[in-house]
């Protein structure tokens, strides 16, 4: 294999159906084949300030989020694991951000990490949400530059 | 005796600015407002060393639903200067939007209302106000009151006595105006990183002295999925779509009262999440411009490219503007 390829892989994830396609076909794809690096990548929305009546609620709320996000991330790890990857080649991170945008979120997170190619998965939202919400793979494929992104539906 | 405002101290800020108020009982004194249901007509509330005497409660009317008692927003007299104000006390409270089909859990905000309050300051396109914290910590906020109706009654008042095409000349072009004026201080807030969270035309209120349209109630909150500001322009949608149209243009109603241009009309000729109103007005009313109704057509079922942010929405309410002026002096040479 060319050494001048960044074979390092994001996959941002969360806790939805489409984040564990990604990581299958992360997995299905690439498991096999040495000389990949996958990072699992969940950022962790910091809460309006009066979100929660008092900080001990807010605390609280995270304490238990932290706990599903790093379950989440364990299962996800091992999904790929399973599929191949050496269990050196696999890392997770999850991070706390204010994010007026979560696609910018993940990429500056991997623009700090240094990975080439980004991995996400795509909810398939009706017209009406996406309209009133936003998409958060459809702004990344809009405004990410300098990677490749891989949406998987 | 509380603090500086003892109870005849009291008797005579009240006697001096309320002449009509009878009170036969010392008064309850309040510096902690947590317990918002017990602070009730005729008490005192004391913030930032300023007494306040507590006259009602306020109500939200909403769809022609009954009245809901606001308990945690009282109308009060600023017994420093005289002057009429809303203090709206501290309420945590989570509940669940609904729109349309779509439902997202929302929560009131008094920090996110008081940094707008200080955000905002005198722009005239708000309401104004400050916010205090009581003794126990809760940011309260001390609101000037307007004076004037909603938006919402304003056009139906309108449609009560006039015709379509009659207001859509001359009235719609300086409500547009003054709508124009309201997406601009929309924003203002979104460039300050702000949404507004819960725009309607009952939350623009028409101010009676100046004309002036300005935005109330920023508290609503929910934590936003990717586009911060996507809800507060469909609200901005909606309102433009509601004065467009001299009210709502409901499917069935059009059903009962135009059964032909029922017949012309489409899905997506609806509102984007509102399944029963008419979002292609030009269907029914033909001398509403094209330029125009392409706009509210990106509210639509059949839109393609949706408003990111309010300076899109604005930029295509000024090429409008200007365009539609170009062609009427066209015209009239």
């Amino acid at each position: 294999m060319s050494p001048e390829i960044n074979r390092n892989i994001l996959i941002a994830v969360d806790a939805s159906e489409n984040s564990r396609r990604a990581v299958e076909y992360v997995g299905n794809l690439l498991g096999d084949i040495k000389g990949f690096k996958a990072t699992l990548l969940h950022v962790i929305r910091e809460p309006e300030e009066d979100e929660f009546p008092d900080p001990g609620e807010k605390d609280k709320w995270y304490q238990e989020h932290r706990r599903h996000v790093n379950r989440m991330l364990a299962e996800y790890r091992g999904m790929l694991m399973e599929a191949g990857f050496a269990d050196a080649d696999v890392s997770a991170r999850s991070s706390l951000r204010y994010c007026p945008s979560m696609a910018e979120c993940i990429l500056a997170e991997m623009d700090s990490l240094e990975y080439a190619t980004l991995v996400v998965g795509r909810r398939g939202l009706s017209l009406k949400e996406e309209f009133l919400f936003g998409s958060i793979s459809g702004k990344i494929v809009r405004i990410a530059r300098n990677c490749a992104v891989w949406v998987v539906e | 005796m509380t603090g500086q405002f003892s109870q005849e101290v009291l008797q005579k800020l009240v006697a001096h600015w309320v002449p009509g108020q009878r009170q036969n009982q010392p008064f309850r004194v309040y510096r902690d407002t947590s317990n918002f249901f017990s602070i009730e007509y005729g008490d005192i509330v004391i913030l930032n060393d300023t007494p306040y005497l507590i006259r009602h409660n306020t109500k939200e009317g909403r769809f022609g639903l009954d009245d809901e008692v606001k308990y945690w927003v009282k109308r009060a007299i600023d017994l420093a200067t005289g002057e009429a104000k809303i203090v709206k006390l501290v309420f945590h409270e989570k509940f669940i939007a609904r729109i349309g089909d779509i439902s997202f859990e929302c929560f009131r905000s008094p920090l996110k209302e008081a940094r707008i309050l200080n955000l905002v300051g005198s722009r005239p396109n708000f309401m104004h106000g400050i916010s205090v914290q009581d003794d126990q910590g809760n940011m309260v906020r001390i609101l000037d009151v307007i004076g004037g109706i909603t938006l919402a009654d304003h056009v139906w008042d309108l449609a009560s006595r006039i015709d379509h095409e009659t207001y859509f000349y001359q009235y719609f072009p300086e409500i547009l105006d003054n709508y124009i004026e309201c997406a601009e201080a929309i924003r203002f807030l979104h460039q300050a990183g702000e949404k507004h969270g819960d725009i309607r035309r009952d939350h623009i209120i028409v101010d009676r002295d100046s004309g002036v349209y300005r935005w109330i109630d920023f508290d609503y909150n929910f934590r936003h999925r990717e586009n911060m500001f996507g809800y507060d322009l469909f609200g901005l949608g909606n309102v433009l779509m509601f004065l467009v149209g001299m009210g709502d243009l409901l499917v069935p109603r059009l059903k009962i009262d135009k059964p032909d241009i029922f017949a012309r009309l489409s899905d997506n000729d609806t509102n984007i999440v509102f399944n029963n109103r008419v979002a292609n007005l030009i269907k029914i009313y033909p001398y509403i411009p094209e330029d125009l109704n392409r706009i509210l057509m990106h509210f639509s079922k059949s839109a393609n490219v949706f408003y990111d942010q309010a300076a899109e929405l604005l930029d295509d309410l000024y090429e409008f503007k200007s365009d539609f002026f170009k062609k009427e002096i066209t015209n009239e040479s």
